[in-house]
């Protein structure tokens, strides 16, 4: 086979010159630190499209409450970033507990959703933030969709061949909007996730007006579900709610992976991560959970 | 491809594979075998060298993706060729026992103190979440660094 061609453009002129000779063959490398395992263990691209260098795809911006992420920005960048911690709080705490320093160093955004992952720790946070990505093609053509519409399956996406992932975009936190992040896996610290949650709420005089919750590692892709938004919308900040809220989450697990022999133990897991993300949400009184699920 | 970096101060260039890893080049075409494979697939930090300041796992780096960049091994610690403060201080407390991760722990604390030169017992932990020791118990390392940071801000001016 021959050798594998490398491009490295340097700004998004050079990007679409590159993708333009991209094929079904070809990848796109950002901090590779899921890539380069699959070249070391022999995979063999036509074209390798090292986009890590192109101007103006890294960093945040904030512009009239809605936070821009660079595609290249990456989840050390994500964890400390002010525009981050303050008004996208979930998506800063997934960033934090990305892998290890060495991986969050150089893993981008854009590669945690470009891989598809159905524990990748971003996604589940994008998706409560209801995140716009941004993309670029070989002609030039750029487009903007919900996160959603380019998730497909486990490992799959609907970018298509020759588009490139150029940023995310969401409304930030306003002074009543509120988010967490909270993970298990199967270690305390540089864990892949077994099940992830990320609840974003809008709190109005002790009532939850508005929710958007989404659920990592429990299906193909991260996903909205509106019956656990339905619990917290219009409810107080209560123990009750949250004990509800847990017992519907419960009860998710169950109708979604009911044959899965993972089911057993995600549905115990999950009544913790449902208080972790609670608690996290730092809108009231911390509440634990009493008794087994 | 040619790749042009700087290890450990001096420049190079090298004739590398496009898809060679930054751990290959440094070991194999460089002879810099301080820097360890381990899992191979950044779990177990052994590979961790610092490029442009920061701690990252060689062996899920691609070479050519350090063109231009400025990369630290273990090898780089001590210009002088002996121990540094740190080196010294592991071996002290006996944070090395069969010292294969012990590259990779230096080079993880390294970048830490760099940057936070006086971290909470947190920071280091976090820190050196994503080195992997069999031997140690992990105990001896964390004083390790502890005690090179708490001497470091003793220091007058540090």
């Amino acid at each position: 086979m021959a050798e594998t061609r490398v491009l490295a453009p340097r700004n998004l002129v050079e990007l679409q010159v590159a993708l333009a000779q991209a094929t079904l063959a070809t990848r796109l490398l950002a901090g590779g630190t899921d890539l380069v395992l699959q070249l070391h263990s022999g995979f063999e691209p036509d074209l390798l499209i090292d986009v890590s260098r192109v101007h103006g795809l890294s960093g945040v911006s904030e512009r009239d409450g809605v936070v821009h992420i660079g595609a290249l920005t990456t989840f050390a960048q994500l964890a400390a970033h002010p525009a981050i911690t303050e008004r996208a709080t979930c998506l800063a705490r997934a960033s934090a507990q990305v892998g290890s320093v060495q991986v969050r160093n150089v893993a981008t955004i854009a590669g945690n959703v470009a891989n598809a992952s159905p524990c990748g720790d971003a996604i589940p946070a994008l998706t409560a933030l209801g995140t716009q990505v941004h993309t670029i093609d070989g002609a030039g053509r750029v487009d903007v969709r919900p996160l959603a519409a380019v998730l497909a399956r486990a490992g799959h996406t609907h970018l298509v061949v020759g588009e490139a992932i150029t940023g995310f975009s969401f409304q930030g936190h306003d002074a009543l909007t509120h988010s967490a992040f909270a993970k298990v896996g199967a270690r305390t610290a540089v864990t892949v996730s077994k099940l992830s949650m990320a609840v974003v709420v809008r709190v109005e005089v002790g009532t939850i007006v508005d929710a958007r919750v989404a659920l990592g590692s429990l299906a193909p892709s991260a996903f909205r579900d509106a019956g656990l938004e339905a619990v917290l919308i219009g409810r107080p900040l209560s123990a009750t709610t949250v004990a509800e809220f847990a017992a519907a989450s419960v009860e998710l697990v169950r109708r979604v992976i009911p044959e899965r022999s993972s089911m057993d133990y995600k549905q115990y897991a999950i009544r913790g991560v449902a208080y972790d993300v609670w608690n996290a949400l730092n809108i009231g009184p911390p509440y634990e959970p009493v008794g087994l699920g | 491809m040619n790749l042009h970096l700087t290890v450990n101060g001096i420049a190079h260039e090298v004739a590398i594979d496009p898809t060679e890893r930054l751990l290959d080049v440094l070991r194999d075409r460089l002879g810099l075998t301080g820097t360890k494979e381990g899992c191979a697939e950044g779990e177990c930090g052994a590979c961790t060298v610092i490029v442009d300041g920061l701690a990252l796992n060689s062996c899920l780096m691609l070479a050519a993706q350090a063109e231009g960049r400025s990369v630290t091994t273990i090898e780089g610690l001590s210009a002088g060729g002996g121990l540094d403060e740190l080196q010294s201080e592991f071996i002290e407390r006996g944070a090395v026992q069969c010292g294969f991760c012990t590259p990779g722990m230096l080079m993880s604390a390294t970048a830490l103190l760099r940057t936070h030169p006086e971290p909470t017992s947190t920071d280091v932990r976090a820190a050196l979440a994503g080195n992997l020791c069999r031997c140690t118990g992990y105990s001896a390392i964390l004083d390790a660094v502890t005690s090179v940071a708490v001497r470091a801000a003793e220091q007058p001016g540090g």
